[in-house]
Order: C-alpha cells, then sequence, then structure tokens
C-alpha cells in the first residue's frame, strides 16, 4: 500500500473512531441520566415506605437472574452484547391463595389428653368448617419463587415510584449491554489505528530515505 | 446465541445494588457465590479487589457494573484487565457524578493522540 492510499485509510479510520466516541459519550449521558431517574424515584419510594423499606435488608434470600447478556466476538475482533429477559414463571395465582407461614413450625406439637367423649356432631362441624374454608396451603419463606419479580421483596403493594425505579433500571440494562460493545468497538478501532500510524511513519522514512539516496546520486 | 447467557455483575453502594437488583440481574444461591457485592463504608480495599478478581475468573460473567469511586479504588486492576470480556463498565454514584477523565476505557482511547501523530 502506497503512503497517500494509507493516508487516506487512516484519515477514515480516524473519522469513524471519532464518530464511535462521539455516540459513546451520548449514550453514557443517556444512561447517566437514567440511573439518576432510577435513584430519583427509589428516593421517593423510600420517603413513603420508609428508610428501611428499601434497602439490602429486603433482598430474598434465592434470587434467580431474569436477565442475561448473550456476548458474540466477530470476525473483525468486535464483541456483540445482546441482552435477554427470562420468562417469568406464572406462579402468581399460587402467590395469591397461598399464605405466607413465618415462624417455627409447629409439627411436633400434639393435643394431649385428648377428650375420649368425641360427639358425632362436633366431627361432623369440624368436618364442614375445613370444607368451606379456601384451600390454602401454608408456604414457608423458604419456598418463595426465586424467580419472581424483585418487586414483591418489598411487599404486596409498592407505590409507584418503586415501579418507575425498575422501569428505569431495565432500560440501563439495555442500555448498559450496547455501550460494553461500543466500548470494544473503540478500543479496537484506537487499536488499529497505532497499527497503521506506525505503518505511516516507517513508509516515510523509507521514502525520505529513497529521495535523499536519489539527491545524493 | 444459543446456550445459557451469561450475568451481569455489579459492585456498587446499597442504592446501585438494589436499583440493578430491582432490574433482575441479581443471583443468589448456596451453590454459588452472588454476582453482586454491596460496599459499605465499612468494606475493605482487599474485599472489594477480591471480588472483582472473582468476577473476572467467572466464565459466566459478560458485563461488570462498578461505581466509579469503587474503581478508583482498584483502579490498579480494573488498567490491567485488557479482555473484551467480561466488559467492564464504570457507572456513577449518587454522591460523585461520572468524570469521562477517569474513565479506564476513554483514557486508553485518548491517550493514544500526541503532536507527531498529526504530522
Amino acid at each position: 500500500m502506497g503512503l497517500s492510499e494509507l493516508e487516506d485509510s487512516l484519515d477514515a479510520r480516524l473519522l469513524l473512531f471519532m464518530e464511535q466516541l462521539e455516540l459513546l459519550e451520548e449514550k453514557r449521558s443517556t444512561l447517566n441520566s437514567l440511573i439518576e431517574q432510577g435513584w430519583f424515584s427509589m428516593s421517593k419510594a423510600r420517603y413513603s415506605m420508609g428508610n428501611k423499606q428499601v434497602s439490602a435488608l429486603q433482598y430474598a434470600s434465592e434470587i434467580e437472574p431474569l436477565v442475561c447478556v448473550h456476548a458474540r466476538t466477530l470476525g473483525s475482533g468486535d464483541v456483540e452484547f445482546c441482552t435477554e429477559r427470562v420468562a417469568q414463571s406464572k406462579e402468581s395465582g399460587k402467590d395469591v391463595s397461598s399464605i405466607e407461614d413465618i415462624g417455627p413450625q409447629e409439627e411436633g406439637v400434639r393435643r394431649r389428653n385428648k377428650p375420649k367423649n368425641v360427639t358425632p356432631e362436633k366431627e361432623a362441624n369440624d368436618e364442614a368448617s375445613s370444607e368451606k374454608a379456601p384451600d390454602v396451603t401454608p408456604v414457608r419463606k423458604s419456598d418463595q419463587n426465586p424467580q419472581q419479580d424483585p418487586l414483591k421483596w418489598f411487599g404486596i403493594l409498592v407505590p409507584q415510584s418503586l415501579k418507575q425505579a425498575q422501569s428505569s433500571f431495565k432500560q440501563v440494562i439495555e442500555l448498559s449491554a450496547e455501550i460494553a460493545a461500543l466500548q470494544t468497538t473503540v478500543l479496537n478501532t484506537r487499536q488499529e489505528l497505532k497499527k497503521s500510524m506506525k505503518d505511516k511513519h516507517f513508509l516515510r522514512k523509507e521514502t525520505s530515505a529513497a529521495q535523499a539516496d536519489e539527491a545524493a546520486e | 446465541m444459543a446456550g445459557r447467557g451469561k450475568l451481569i455483575a455489579v459492585i456498587g453502594d446499597e442504592d446501585t445494588c438494589t436499583g440493578f437488583l430491582l432490574g433482575g440481574i441479581g443471583e443468589l444461591n448456596k451453590n454459588r457465590k452472588p454476582n453482586f457485592l454491596v460496599v459499605e463504608k465499612d468494606t475493605s480495599i482487599t474485599e472489594i479487589e477480591e471480588t472483582f478478581k472473582s468476577f473476572l475468573a467467572r466464565n459466566d460473567i459478560g458485563i461488570i457494573l462498578i461505581n466509579q469511586f469503587i474503581a478508583e479504588m482498584i483502579r490498579h486492576a480494573i488498567d490491567g484487565h485488557m479482555q473484551s470480556i467480561p466488559a467492564v463498565l464504570e457507572i456513577p454514584s449518587k454522591e460523585h457524578p461520572y468524570d469521562a477523565s477517569k474513565d479506564s476505557i476513554l483514557r486508553r482511547a485518548k491517550g493514544m493522540f500526541s503532536a507527531d501523530d498529526f504530522r
């Protein structure tokens, strides 16, 4: 490749690098604004729910990720990041009909001194009441679905501001994947530019040495 | 893009971690170490650095989000990370806004230019 061709290629690559940097800066600015928006919504939720109600104390004991990222290395050395949100298991109906049973399970406790004379009417009444009671299954806290919506850690009824915070952070996660990809692209372009500049300096030295030889002759 | 995806890890203050966990990135169970670290006032720099290095060593983490003021504490470890995966993203915190001049990636990108390069 001749010197002028190399210089043209270098100019094009430099312009591309500047464009990528500008795009990266724009996305970063959007990311930072979204994060700040999320914090602001969280602060509003904390104000209405209480300081400790929106904190690390509310995290579940078992959590499964609801979003993952797929990373793919392209031929040019760039890396493509793509987020994928896992569909949550539809167990909301089960959650509503189950009562959370917190505290020691009284499995070992049994009725002592069982009365011998149990009237059949009383037994029938007991059976009837058990039939009338809704089919409720007591659930221990450890049986909570680890794939549940994290909003549920903070209570059944959460303020709208907490939902807004969640929505902001979901957008931040999507944008993070784009920025991660852009960062690797920017660094790769930088490496290519560095290599091209070295080639250009080398070629220029060779050209000036050849010209000096010609002038000497 | 077949196969199970990678996780997004986060090293940040309580609000940052709570926000991202709300977004659904968290993983916490008995079998594996969590993919997040809540940095508090008494969290040592050693612990932060060890957690960061453990995230780098895991092959199931694609992106690491870290508050920039925490990244400053372990700057040498972040500057030493040259691979594309996992990608490291520095994010602002409530008390420390984002400063582009401190970002490792941007410093690497901008540091290449000198007066000789434009001759």
